[in-house]
């Protein structure tokens, strides 16, 4: 496979092309007449994650950054156009790219207005979360960053349910705030590093190697970007946007919200903020709010989606529970900590996605996302349910399935620093059974009360093929996790190195054994 | 070219060009229609005889600035710099778009008296002269003849009660704003002796400065808060944008902003640059209150008219923010975000202009509702204006203030560029109801744009413009550097504050 991807120049152009397609595809599609949009936004996808795919093969998992690429841009103040791929990025990337079909697929009946516009916005959207996770120049992923809003802001705002509006603007203004902010703290770092060493560049390398001439002001700029990353995570009290803009965005708008989007933040964390600023990030009262708002985050999150009477406001505040482990483990700052945050990323991206996809197909059927006016659904849908079942399975952290692996890994991970959080931590993976189970009892066991519910359809083939490849990716990652894993340890490795300048990669390796 | 003599007749004449083209251009098409002026047939006759005169005054500009002319000397009454030629050609610019959204806009409204036309010409000959100060003479003189032909242009549509009201009050106010102005010149005369900016700041720097120049400087600071609607001396501006005629509005918004902005930029780097610890305080405070004021109000709007006039007070203080640090950078600051605010607001007026009757006073937000299924480009079009005041990435309007935030953090200042970024994001909340009316909300019965269309010469405004600022706004580099060059041309005779 590796040679012949090589035979075809495939590194030199893999990242651009998969900026490019989602790009030249949104254009095409806004363009198109007639009404094969989704045909036309379907086949860019799945070519995108096609040539996606080969990056499993072809990413040399001992390696560090990879496919870099460097174009000038703003050559006066040392901007570029800089990308590359690390086993942090690579794994965000083939989320992203695996989701976009999935929700073209899943959106081909609920979209049935301006299906033009939005299969162009759902691609903009995509290649600018893949522009996000790629860039190594700040400022190229400050304007991935912000670009991603409007397409998002616009898929909630026209297609979205009763407070469209409110959610949409909520979503735009909370997102902007914060990186309107890490905008300043980018520019303050540039010109403090180039005071420092004489290069102005916004090259993400040149600023790591140096951020230490931020000197005096690395709190309030690690402030800043902590800030803008804790409000698309979201953390604890950052989260309000959150559930409005979930539950009010269509199908497709949710899963790419829940699953990738949220991502972008802890992604923040674990490649601009924390390493830029670890002396800040790392210390003790910072580590000491940031891991109190994790757990408050877990076990808040938790207890909300407990009595949400809405299943898809509480598979939302389910999110808020879920990235609260990620966040506990960046801060838990170990091997496995680290890795157990980015496999509760990927995990969280494959069953919430798939949580989402579940609903919104429940929504078609019944038009109603009410709890209580379900119960019973197994015997009308039994294969619907089979699949509801094994992707609640896996969200609350079945062993066997993905959710496990991650969550085991940033509680083992993260015991040693802080053991009291990590203790109340494990709670919260009781509390998601709770919710998780209580909620499968009342929609698809229970009694078949409500007359409504027995004419349902079963699964359709086109929900197969939206669902299928998720669940797969649960269970194949659940059960053989250790490719995975390799591909990420070396740039987890890297980035302790980065964030703990004293500790040696002896000592991790030392760690590891343990 | 050779360097040009300002003291020789010659010297003058080519320094000169592009204003005297357009002085003469104003007094033939004055002439033209003093025999022509019935029909609409006239109007028409003498708006496209307005635009050739402004296409060769710019060919004037362009030939001055690609034959890199430069005076010998210090420059006397005209400075005859890169600055001067994109300031000018700025005001072209915006005067040529006024020009093409009013032909068919007179009409439409019945406004048919074509000394329209001569108007703005003259009032662009002011504003050029204003930005081309070298004297303080001459920057008075520009400031009267623009404001002079914009006080009979706000209060063209005179069956109208507002756009009367707007006359009145613009001159008013702007009668005493030159007087403060006028006062603060004879004042830093009577200190130095001297009214060339240059000369001014040479003897300043000699040694103590008087308190009579800086008592000068401070009525100066007052006079320029006015034109440029610094927050506390905003008042009248939201009345007078709103009652304006559209195009008219669009042209104080864009031409008479540009003209100040420049003249206040040169006036504080030529012959105060020395005194930066006097002004740049007094700066400071007007650009914070000016962005937060001029913000917080225009959220509080309900007419797309009204909230423009506002969000054009909140970057009058994103402009100030530009000014403050004194350096090479913010006056290319100043420059850039200049070119990108009058590209945006000229497209934005364009539209508004199609979106209602009667100076379009009373077009809510409500109203634009469901405009992208009536008129998509127009929607779009607007969308991508409101997206670029906001200083969104991929527009200029983000290359703008990203470089204006650049240059005062590059002066290791954080309090203007947080001010600058929170206010910004207060901004969304009045630029984006727009869009959402326009993608999100279903029509009602009787939109405010029946029967009314984007006409050609409009449709050409907002296209180039948009086109402008989505192009450069991808692909910055080459007008940045523009900017900054033209910023490195000023006049610096004193131990330059400007480092950079």
């Amino acid at each position: 496979m590796r040679t012949f991807l090589d035979s075809i120049g495939y590194g030199g152009w893999i990242l651009h092309a998969l900026v490019a397609i989602p790009l030249v595809g949104a254009v095409l599609v806004a363009l198109m007449r007639g009404r094969g949009a989704r045909h036309l936004a379907l086949a860019i996808t799945v070519m995108e994650l096609v040539l996606s795919l080969g990056l499993w093969w072809h990413f040399d998992p001992a390696g560090g950054m990879q496919y870099r690429a460097a174009v000038d841009w703003l050559p006066r103040w040392g901007i570029q156009y800089s990308v590359g791929l690390d086993g942090i990025s690579l794994f965000m990337i083939l989320l992203t790219t695996l989701l976009g079909p999935l929700s073209v697929i899943g959106s081909y009946n609920y979209i049935t207005t301006r299906e033009r516009g939005f299969y162009s916005l759902l691609l903009a959207l995509s290649a600018g979360l893949v522009g996000c996770f790629i860039a190594l120049d700040l400022f190229v992923f400050y304007v991935f960053f912000e670009l991603m809003l409007i397409p998002m802001y616009f898929i909630i705002g026209i297609w979205g349910g009763k407070e469209r509006l409110r959610a949409a603007i909520k979503f735009f203004i909370y997102t902007m705030f914060g990186s309107m902010l890490m905008l300043v703290a980018i520019l303050v770092l540039v010109w403090k590093v180039g005071a420092a060493t004489g290069t102005l560049s916004f090259a993400y390398d040149h600023l790591l190697a140096n951020s230490a001439a931020a000197g005096p002001l690395a709190p309030w700029l690690f402030a800043a970007f902590a800030l803008a990353f804790a409000i698309k995570v979201p953390i604890f009290p950052f989260h309000t946007w959150l559930p409005l803009a979930h539950v009010e965005a269509p199908t497709a708008g949710s899963v790419i919200l829940a699953s990738v989007m949220l991502k972008i933040g802890t992604y923040g964390f674990l490649r601009f903020a924390v390493p830029f600023f670890p002396e800040v990030a790392l210390g003790p009262v910072v580590s000491g709010i940031m891991v109190t708002l994790a757990v408050i985050g877990i076990i808040y999150g938790a207890l909300v989606a407990m009595v949400q009477p809405d299943f898809k406001k509480l598979v939302a505040y389910s999110s808020v529970s879920h990235l609260g482990f990620v966040m506990l483990g960046i801060w838990g700052a170990t091997v496995q900590s680290v890795q157990g945050a980015l496999m509760v990323m990927i995990g969280h991206g494959l069953s919430t996605g798939a949580l989402f996809f579940l609903i919104g197909m429940l929504y078609e059927r019944r038009h109603s996302r009410e709890i209580a006016a379900f119960g019973g659904l197994a015997r009308v849908i039994p294969l619907f349910s089979l699949v509801l079942t094994v992707v609640a399975l896996s969200s609350i952290g079945l062993p066997g399935l993905n959710g496990f692996i991650g969550e085991f890994l940033v509680l083992i991970g993260s015991f040693e620093a802080y053991p009291w959080a990590t203790g109340i931590a494990t709670t919260g993976v009781i509390f998601a059974a709770a919710y998780l189970l209580w909620a499968l009892q009342r929609i698809i066991f229970n009694r078949l009360d409500n007359p409504e519910n027995e004419g349902l359809s079963d699964l359709s083939v086109r929900e197969w093929l939206v669902l299928a490849p998720l669940v797969a990716g649960m269970i194949w990652m659940g059960l053989a996790p250790g490719p995975v894993l390799r591909r990420m340890e070396p740039a987890t490795r890297q980035y302790l190195e980065q964030t703990r300048p004293g500790s040696t990669a002896a000592d991790l390796s030392a760690e590891v054994g343990r | 070219m050779n360097p040009l003599d300002l003291s020789t007749p010659t010297g003058i004449t080519v320094a000169l060009l592009p204003e005297i083209i357009l002085t003469l251009g104003a007094l033939i098409v004055l002439l033209v229609v003093a025999w022509r002026h019935r029909t609409a047939g006239d109007s028409r006759l003498a708006g496209q005889l307005s635009l050739v005169m402004l296409a060769a005054s710019g060919a004037a500009v362009a030939w001055l600035w690609v034959g890199r002319a430069r005076a010998a000397g210090i420059a006397l009454m005209i400075a005859v710099d890169e600055y001067r030629f994109a300031a000018i050609a700025l005001i072209l610019i915006s005067a040529a778009a006024t020009v093409l959204m009013s032909l068919r806009y007179m009409e439409r409204e019945e406004l048919l008296a074509p000394e329209y036309y001569p108007l703005i010409l003259m009032g662009t000959a002011g504003m050029m002269f204003l930005a081309s100060a070298e004297d303080l003479m001459v920057l008075f003189l520009g400031l009267e003849v623009m404001s002079v032909a914009v006080y009979v242009l706000a209060g063209y549509d005179r069956r109208n009660i507002f756009s009367s009201e707007a006359a009145l009050k613009y001159f008013l106010i702007g009668a005493f704003a030159s007087g403060f102005l006028l006062y603060g010149i004879a004042l830093v005369y009577g200190a130095t002796g001297q009214t060339n900016l240059v000369l001014i700041g040479a003897q300043l720097a000699a040694g103590q400065v008087p308190m009579m120049a800086t008592l000068g400087l401070g009525l100066l600071l007052i006079g320029f808060a006015f034109k440029v609607a610094a927050v506390p001396f905003h008042m009248w501006a939201p009345d007078v944008y709103d009652g304006a005629p559209t195009p008219v509005t669009a042209y104080m918004a864009t031409g008479v902003k540009v003209a100040a902005f420049i003249a206040l930029t040169r006036m504080l780097f030529e012959a105060f640059p020395g005194t930066v610890q006097l002004w740049q305080p007094v700066i400071g405070v007007l650009a914070a209150v000016t962005m937060v004021v001029g913000n917080v109000i225009a959220l509080a709007q309900r007419t797309v008219k009204r909230m423009l006039a506002y969000s054009s007070v909140a970057h009058a203080g994103y402009l100030l923010v530009a000014v403050w640090p004194g350096t090479r950078m913010g006056a290319g600051a100043v420059m850039l975000y200049l070119f990108a605010y009058v590209l945006t607001s000229l497209a934005a007026f364009a539209l508004l202009a199609s979106l209602g009757r009667g100076g379009e006073r009373d077009v809510r937000f409500d109203d634009l509702a469901g405009l992208a299924d009536r008129r998509p480009w127009s929607a779009l079009a607007l969308a991508l204006c409101m997206l670029s005041l906001l200083g969104f990435p991929g527009t200029l309007g983000f290359i703008g203030k990203w470089y204006i935030l650049q240059a005062a953090i590059a002066e290791a200042h954080y309090l203007l560029p947080v001010i600058l970024v929170v206010t910004s994001v207060v901004s969304a909340g009045y630029y984006l109801p727009v869009i959402m009316s326009m993608y999100m909300k279903t029509a009602h019965a009787e939109p405010s744009d029946r029967g009314l269309y984007l006409p050609r010469g409009a449709a050409f405004v907002v296209a180039v413009s948009l086109v402008g600022v989505i192009v450069l706004g991808i692909l910055p580099s080459g007008i940045v550097d523009v900017a900054l060059r033209t910023a490195g041309s000023i006049a610096q005779t004193v131990a330059p504050v400007a480092g950079r």
